[in-house]
């Protein structure tokens, strides 16, 4: 049962981190850097309740607002240039976290034990969960409840005034900025949101691995971060969800006995996906007929 | 209203407009014809900031605006519509007029919340009244992109209404259009400026229209001004026919006197 | 009397810096190869140094079963690789609507992350031997040396550079390239293929890439999954701090890079120096966005 509810943690952990590349790609926007952003909080929430004692929830928001902090930063300058640029500056970034943590030593010595992140090494021991006695069951849910508030606030900006804002954007600059949008301020705000989310993500993942390093957080888990809403659709936050669902729990949990061959199946299931679902999983036509049928069977009732 | 003063845009070696001056005065509709690549376009494009000024400047209303992005542009009353028609076609025609809910008093005024997240009801109530303008009130829950030409047309200048502006630049609003749609575009226009009290400068290939509603007309050539005057001074004016026209009569008319 | 800063003589320094553009000519290229796919269709083929290395891993599969001298095995490593930006092409170009930017866009990382799987998968992820030519050659100036095996890396590299602006700039192929470059619709008109002219871009990148991608074996000794991401990395970033879409710049950008990271390897260590490689392209970004070659403003 325990295997269960792992997994139910990963699908929850991955989708927040789909989440997260989705706000920023309703811009138009392709960012290279959640897995950073994800390790930004992994690391500062891990440090807050194994060094500083916190508890899990302020150690899991201080983390995602450094990393929001940060994506605010480094939006600045990498989103004032063409939409490519940002890309390759995001990746850039992200590789950048990355080496930032494999080159960083903080431990400090607790009842006999070296505790803290040791570069190439990794974070051990971020034990706040078997420390307070959670159960797997437990942590699932808790997992969840963040799933679930992340989504229902990004469902409910969607269909605010700022989610059309943002799309605006997406569809096209220039008429953007003519009906007054300011166009670096809505970029530069939906990757600070970006950024806080997948900050979030990576508390959590800390947590329920117990252990993290630098390697978690290359270009494969950038590479999940923007393929889930892209393969899932950017028409709605549920496409995200089914993504993460197929390819976590099918592809690398359904095809375990495949070993390492999963990897190279992920790479070519994405070109495949491409080239027959240009737009997704969920994409015009598939909301266009959902809509239509919930219509009918409203008026049939 | 809106002056430009030694205007210039190079591209590369082509000079696009080439130290134009040209003032438009409030309550005027304006226009702006000249044959293709005369820099009429460009001129819009200099005014609301899509791309920066070799030389010269804009102002308006007395202020220097010029290189001020188009977001700016926009707060500052200008808002335009385009060539080739730029809608968000993935979005409904609500939402279309929904974002574009930037005029100067409904920016300034509120707070975050009304102004980014529910759309307060001012916002909602300016949607609506810009939804019965354009005649698009049963198609306000239709993608953008799905629409009819001219309804796409109608919409545009309704989501450049949205923000309220002093002055609008509208690029070739009639193209494309029949006769009778450039009937009711005439009407329109009329209403705008004369009830609405809205400046418009309006760049134009379709005679009918511009002869019909300007009150002064400046005409280009080549990225320089060649005449200005009343809609019969610019009709009688030897150096507008031959830019038109060309020099020898018999190379016809390329779009230029289009009917 | 010598000046030392932080610890180090100018000579120290000199030496660093030559060895670094030395080897920086293998980013240059790909950069160029960047910019050369960027320039032609608009998209950034972020597969695009995995195919270069997956040439050279191809080139050493090939060297495990028939003994190879060093130069064939160059030879069919830029070959292979120029096979491999076909298919890469096929796989994320060809067939995606060009009016789904993000679709070929993750295609390509898919299929960066493809190659570089397929490549653990066959060499169980061990770094492999990868054959140098004049590794045995020192030539000596006083305390200053040049390791012979770089400078074939650097000379093998212009040859390859200075054979692509040929190809652009001297044949009817490289016209009708530049020609679809800029103007697709009136290149189309004219009667060129533009899916032809595409797809034969694709072959010449990969290609100069293929022999990028083994001089970075030969010169490192080495051929190691580590490296596709890193050298991903560092030839956009050569092509965007050179003005994206200039050859030149893109030149100049990865000599740059290539001083950089020995510089920094020298003051801080291996680890650390791609760190400040990173740091100069937000330093880039920050102050001149449109690269060293670019205008301040290329917003449209």
């Amino acid at each position: 049962m325990d295997f269960i509810w792992g997994l139910v943690q990963i699908l929850g952990v991955h989708t927040i981190i789909g989440l997260s590349a989705y706000v920023i790609l309703l811009t138009g926007q392709v960012s290279m850097a959640q897995a950073g952003f994800c390790a930004i909080g992994a690391y500062i929430a891990g440090m807050l309740t194994v060094l500083a004692e916190w508890h899990i929830i302020p150690g899991m928001l201080v983390g995602g607002l450094a990393a929001g902090a940060l994506a605010c930063v480094v939006g600045f300058p990498a989103l004032r240039v063409k939409g490519l640029m940002f890309t390759v500056a995001t990746l850039a970034f992200g590789e950048f976290v990355r080496l930032f943590w494999f080159n960083f030593d903080y431990q400090i010595s607790r009842g006999g034990f070296e505790i803290g992140p040791l570069g190439g090494e990794g974070f051990r021991q971020i034990r706040f969960f078997p420390e307070n006695g959670w159960s797997t069951l437990e942590v699932a849910i808790f997992v969840w409840v963040w799933v679930i508030l992340i989504m229902a606030i990004l469902w409910w900006m969607d269909r605010s005034r700022i989610g059309a804002v943002l799309r605006a954007v997406g569809e096209d600059e220039l008429a953007a900025q003519s009906v007054g949008i300011n166009l670096t301020a809505v970029k530069v705000t939906a990757f600070t949101i970006g950024g806080f989310i997948a900050g979030l993500g990576g508390g959590i993942y800390a947590h329920y691995t117990t252990h993290v390093e630098h390697l978690n957080f290359g270009v494969l888990l950038a590479t999940f971060a923007i393929a889930y809403p892209i393969l899932g659709g950017l028409r709605t936050v549920v496409g995200t969800l089914l993504a993460v669902l197929f390819i976590q729990g099918v592809l690398v949990e359904g095809l375990r006995f495949l070993g390492d061959l999963r990897n190279i199946l992920f790479g070519a299931f994405i070109v495949l996906a491409m080239n027959l679902r240009p737009a997704g999983f969920i994409d015009a036509r598939v909301t266009r007929a959902l809509g239509r049928l919930f219509r009918a069977e409203r008026g049939g009732a | 209203m809106l002056e430009l003063r030694g205007l210039s845009k190079h591209f590369g070696g082509v000079r696009a407009v080439d130290g134009l001056d040209v003032t438009v005065e409030r309550g005027q509709i304006f226009g702006l014809i000249g044959p293709n690549g005369s820099g009429k376009s460009t001129t819009v494009n200099l005014v609301c900031g899509v791309f920066p000024v070799t030389a010269g400047s804009v102002s308006f209303e007395g202020a220097e605006i010029t290189n001020s992005p188009p977001h700016v542009a926009l707060g500052n009353g200008i808002a335009r519509t385009f060539q080739n028609i730029r809608l968000f076609s993935e979005l409904t025609v609500w939402q279309n007029l929904w974002v574009a809910q930037n005029g100067q008093e409904s920016v300034r005024s509120q707070g975050f919340f009304s102004r980014w997240l529910s759309g307060n009801r001012g916002q909602r109530a300016s949607v609506e009244e810009q939804l019965e303008f354009s005649g698009l009130a049963d198609k306000r829950d239709e993608p953008a992109g799905s629409l009819a030409f001219g309804e796409q047309r109608r919409l545009e200048l309704a989501r450049a209404l949205a923000a309220r502006p002093k002055l609008l630049l509208l690029d070739e609003p009639a193209a494309g259009m029949n006769l009778e749609e450039v009937k009711q575009l005439d009407e329109r226009l009329r209403w705008l400026n004369e009830q609405q009290g809205i400046t418009i400068l309006l760049v134009e290939h379709v005679m009918e229209l511009v002869m019909g509603v300007t009150h002064r007309i400046a005409a280009l050539n080549f990225g320089r001004k060649i005449a200005e005057g009343s809609p019969a001074e610019i009709q009688q004016n030897q150096a507008v026919q031959e830019a038109y026209l060309g020099r020898s009569e018999e190379e016809g008319d390329e779009g230029g006197g289009s009917s | 009397m010598e000046i030392e800063i932080f610890g180090w003589t100018l000579l120290d320094y000199f030496q660093t810096i030559v060895d670094g553009v030395l080897y920086g000519a293998t980013y240059a290229i790909i950069g160029i190869g960047f910019t050369l796919i960027f320039g032609v269709m608009d998209k950034l083929n972020l597969a695009y140094a995995a195919t270069a290395l997956a040439g050279a891993y191809f080139s050493w599969g090939v060297g495990t079963q028939i003994p190879l001298p060093a130069p064939v095995a160059y030879v069919i490593s830029s070959i292979a690789a120029g096979g491999f930006g076909y298919l890469v092409y096929l796989c994320n170009f060809r067939y995606i609507p060009s009016g789904a930017p993000l679709a070929s866009l993750l295609a390509t990382v898919g299929m960066l992350l493809f190659l570089e799987e397929l490549i653990v998968h066959s060499t169980q992820g061990m770094p492999q031997p990868y054959p140098a030519l004049f590794d045995d050659v020192m030539l000596e100036w006083g305390d200053f040396g040049m390791r012979g095996d770089l400078l074939f890396v650097f000379c093998l590299c212009v040859l390859a550079t200075v054979f692509l602006l040929y190809v652009l700039y001297r044949t009817k192929l490289g016209m009708a390239t530049r020609a679809v470059a800029q103007q697709p619709v009136a290149a189309q008109l004219c009667g060129m293929s533009v899916q032809g002219t595409n797809s034969t871009t694709f072959v010449i990148a990969g290609a100069i890439g293929g022999i990028a991608g083994a001089m970075i074996g030969a010169s490192v000794g080495i051929l190691s999954p580590l490296l596709t991401v890193p050298v991903t990395v560092k030839g956009l970033i050569a092509a965007v701090i050179g003005g994206l879409g200039s050859i030149p710049g893109a030149i100049v950008g990865g000599l740059l890079i290539g001083a950089f990271e020995n510089t920094f390897q020298l003051l801080r260590s291996v680890t650390e120096r791609d760190m400040y490689v990173m740091l100069l392209l937000f330093a880039f970004l920050a102050f001149r966005p449109g690269g060293i070659f670019g205008t301040a403003s290329r917003h449209e």
